[in-house]
């Protein structure tokens, strides 16, 4: 708190003392509560979960020596076998099935789960809704465990996998569109007496269009980083290989299919960008 | 088709036409692309069904349908061992958060083309690491880690950190690079310095949007950190990996609804964080 | 002067003096160049050739760290205000001490209370009292100008320069401004030069106009002498 002087229009004598201080009750003393308690949150689970920050430092020493010694020369004769050239393709199938039939599902469930254009307000928007965040909240690796576990190995729980995650990623994304929309436009195809799929088709679609395809070209890119890792819990693919080198101590495959996944998505990532400039392009 | 008009007459029907014609490659266009989607959507269908997959195995839609259901039970006994695991989860994803966020200073420092000491060299260096922490999944940055400091909650937490980093920087970097000039303009004209440029134009432009991604990122984590354990690297992943290796699937069940909640939880709480924040 | 090597010349050889006690008005067509001549005073645009005399110094060889000496007792008001948004209006007007208040300190925001008291004082002058911890951005556009007015004032500057701060303002808070202006300046004693659009403010309220078309200078005297004859020379190339 402070005791400050004002002076009148002129200068000259004070007039009044006035107080002004920075600190302002009540807001002043939650922030400086909240930030006191996050700070104690992450010091208490350092503690409490034994976090060894000197394995930290050992690591960051041996960092370099460990590269050397376990994963270096990387087996990249690997990526010739005909056998893991099968498993990309295997990656890039589960990814692409996945992707494409998780936006197909995604769109209508987007259009139940948005608040403003939703075709039916009790029961399909809190489905749609239900659903998404269903799809969204479990990791795409738990629901290839699952799945797994029900169909057996293979490539059909991945792809099915990943089509449960880009509902739920995607769904999100798109219903968030569809909540941005005018609704000046819609209330004109309104106004012509169209049912609410006609809305749908002539009023909100085409205001999201290009919004969705850049979602649909980013979901594909997630997606198929997802891919690659899949068949480490029993999918198809890339991941497949990477469980078995783990397991067996294999370094040097190991670093060479982590390489080969680096690589793949990178590639896939330049495609995306340059679909994505098309788009916005073109529009 | 030929329309006749009462003004026109052939100039209009011609009008007609070409307009027709643009509808009709229109729909060309969209018909052939939609047809080169399916027939790849088929052709990885085939791979899938009927070369891929042991249908054998599977068994009838009954006993798949069986399988589905030993799922559906509760296993209450498991609650109890299930606190420590999900505050171990809500811990790594905080702590991983928090390591994320201070790593990116620097590649935010780089990687904004507005404050980056070399357009040439430090800008595609700080959007490299942008790139490479978002494409590398945290499964992958899991085993890296998990080999390289042990099993445990550390490996986790360093996973999800490299993880984090891409997206908090990429965001806070944007922000930076879109910040209104105006302010910045003002305190260059009373006379401030580098520094003072930065904290008082472009800091209170940045910090909300900062704080906002740091939050949702959290609750992001809270999602990854779950499966942590499915490598080794401490959290829920771990039980959800021993109900499953016991094949008590209502276990299993049990540990992911424990995950839901914790989702729901964290949501709930990014939402109004964010929003006080904003 | 030339915004860039290849571009073309935006003020082509300006000549003019402001003394003392001057409420001096750049008028002119847009595009005639008279907010890059507001920004070169300060050097915020940066003038290929040319002195700029102020007090004796030259502004246009100065070194960075001059500069920022001089800045600090050049006062300027902007058109959109360019205030903090996020910033309480208390902090805006301190921060028109930035370039006294050490590095260190003005980064905790720890001004003294020497510079307390005088931004209450200024937020008194301008009539913002009630409003000084509100944040910038819940203030209105009138009221905003006159936070910036404000922590112009807080530099005690020995000039002032104004760019266009009337154009985001409707006419009636528009008049209430310039009179603040005016006031102020005469009060405190301070030079003022003043990029406006209005003529009919520029000649209300400033004792000498400066007339600029097309980057040169049309006319240079006191306000009476500018007549409708002169307002049409300068304004000739503007379509409206």
């Amino acid at each position: 708190m402070r005791d400050v002087a004002t002076y009148g229009p002129s200068g000259g004598q004070p007039v009044e003392r006035r107080t002004w201080s920075r600190l302002r009750y009540p807001d002043t003393l939650i922030t400086f509560a909240v930030q006191l308690g996050i700070l104690v949150f992450l010091g208490v689970s350092l503690v409490y979960m034994d976090v060894r920050l000197e394995r930290l430092l050992e690591f960051g020493q041996r960092f370099g020596a460990l590269i050397v010694d376990r994963y270096y020369p990387p087996e990249l004769s690997l990526l010739s076998e005909p056998r893991y050239l099968q498993a990309i393709l295997d990656t890039m199938q589960m990814a692409y099935l996945g992707t494409l039939f998780g936006l197909l599902l995604a769109a209508p469930l987007a259009w139940f789960a948005a608040f403003n254009m939703s075709p039916n307000r009790r029961f399909l928007y809190p489905f749609g809704r239900l659903a998404i965040m269903g799809c969204r909240a479990v990791h795409e690796m738990i629901w290839t465990i699952l799945l797994v576990s029900i169909l057996g190995f293979g490539m059909l729980a991945g792809a099915l996998a990943l089509t449960l995650f880009c509902i739920g990623f995607a769904g999100k994304l798109m219903s968030e569109e569809i909540e941005a929309i005018d609704k000046g436009q819609v209330e004109a195809i309104r106004a012509t007496g169209a049912n609410e799929v006609q809305v749908f088709f002539y009023s909100v679609l085409p205001q999201v269009r290009v919004a969705w395809t850049g979602i649909a070209i980013y979901t594909w890119d997630v997606a198929f980083r997802a891919a690659t890792v899949v068949g480490f819990f029993g999918a198809g693919g890339m991941g497949w290989y990477l469980q078995r080198y783990v397991q067996q101590l294999d370094s040097q495959r190991v670093a060479a299919v982590l390489i080969s996944i680096v690589l793949l998505v990178t590639v896939s990532e330049v495609v995306s960008a340059w679909a994505r400039a098309r788009v916005a392009r073109a529009n | 088709m030929a329309v006749a008009s009462a003004t026109g007459g052939r100039l209009f029907d011609d009008r007609v036409f070409a307009v027709e014609h643009q509808r009709r490659r229109g729909r060309w266009r969209t018909a052939s692309v939609a047809c080169l989607f399916a027939l790849l959507a088929v052709i990885c269908l085939y791979n899938i069904l009927v070369v891929d997959t042991d249908w054998a195995r599977m068994g009838s839609f009954g006993e798949v349908l069986r399988s589905v259901g030993r799922f559906l039970a509760i296993d209450f006994e498991l609650i109890p061992h299930l606190v420590e695991p999900v505050i171990e989860t809500l811990m790594m994803s905080a702590l991983g958060t928090a390591l994320g966020a201070l790593l990116c200073i620097p590649v935010i420092w780089l990687g904004a083309h507005n404050i980056t000491p070399s357009r040439w060299i430090a800008y595609p260096l700080g959007r490299f690491a942008m790139t490479l922490s978002r494409s590398i999944h945290e499964i992958v940055w899991a085993l890296v880690f998990v080999s390289a400091v042990g099993l445990g909650s550390l490996a986790g937490i360093l996973a999800l950190a490299m993880r984090s980093i891409g997206f908090i920087a990429k965001i806070v970097a944007e922000a930076i690079e879109n910040v209104d000039p105006k302010p910045i303009e003002a305190i260059r004209a009373v006379g401030g310095n580098r520094l003072q440029v930065l904290r008082y134009g472009i800091v209170p432009q940045v910090l909300p949007v900062a704080i906002g991604v740091v939050i949702f990122e959290w609750d992001i984590n809270i999602r990854r950190s779950a499966i942590m354990g499915l490598v080794g690297a401490g959290g829920l992943g771990l039980t959800f990996h021993r109900q499953m290796v016991m094949f008590n699937y209502p276990g299993v069940t049990t540990v992911i609804l424990a995950i839901l909640l914790l989702i729901i939880l964290g949501e709930a709480l990014s939402y109004y964080a964010r929003k006080a924040v904003i | 002067m030339r915004y860039s090597r290849s571009g073309a010349e935006i003020l082509k050889g300006v000549t003019l003096e402001v003394d003392a006690d001057d409420f001096c008005a750049v008028i002119g067509p847009s595009g005639a160049g008279k907010s890059t001549l507001i920004r070169c005073i300060n050097r915020l645009v940066e003038p290929e050739a040319g002195r700029i005399l102020l007090y004796g110094e030259d502004v246009v060889t100065m070194s960075t760290r001059r500069l920022r000496e001089t800045r600090r007792h050049v006062g300027m008001i902007f058109q959109e205000f360019n205030l903090v948004n996020r910033m309480s209006v208390m902090d805006n007007v301190l921060s028109g001490r930035l370039g006294s208040v050490g590095t260190m300190r003005s980064l905790l925001k720890l001004f003294g209370r020497d510079d307390i008291e005088r931004a209450l004082t200024m937020l008194d002058r301008v009539g913002l009292t009630d409003h000084v911890d509100k944040r910038a951005d819940q203030l209105s556009g009138g009221q905003r100008q006159r936070v910036g007015i404000a922590r112009a004032l807080m530099q005690d500057p020995k000039l002032l320069l104004i760019d266009e701060p009337t154009s985001s303002l409707d006419p009636k808070i528009a008049r209430e401004v310039m009179t603040l202006i005016r006031d102020v300046a005469r009060e405190f004693k301070v030079p003022t030069l003043v990029n406006i659009h209005d003529v009919q403010l520029a000649t209300e309220f400033c004792n000498k106009i400066i007339g600029l078309q097309d980057g040169l200078k049309m006319f240079d005297g006191p306000t009476e002498q500018l007549d409708r004859k002169m307002l049409d020379t300068i304004y000739a190339m503007e379509v409206l």
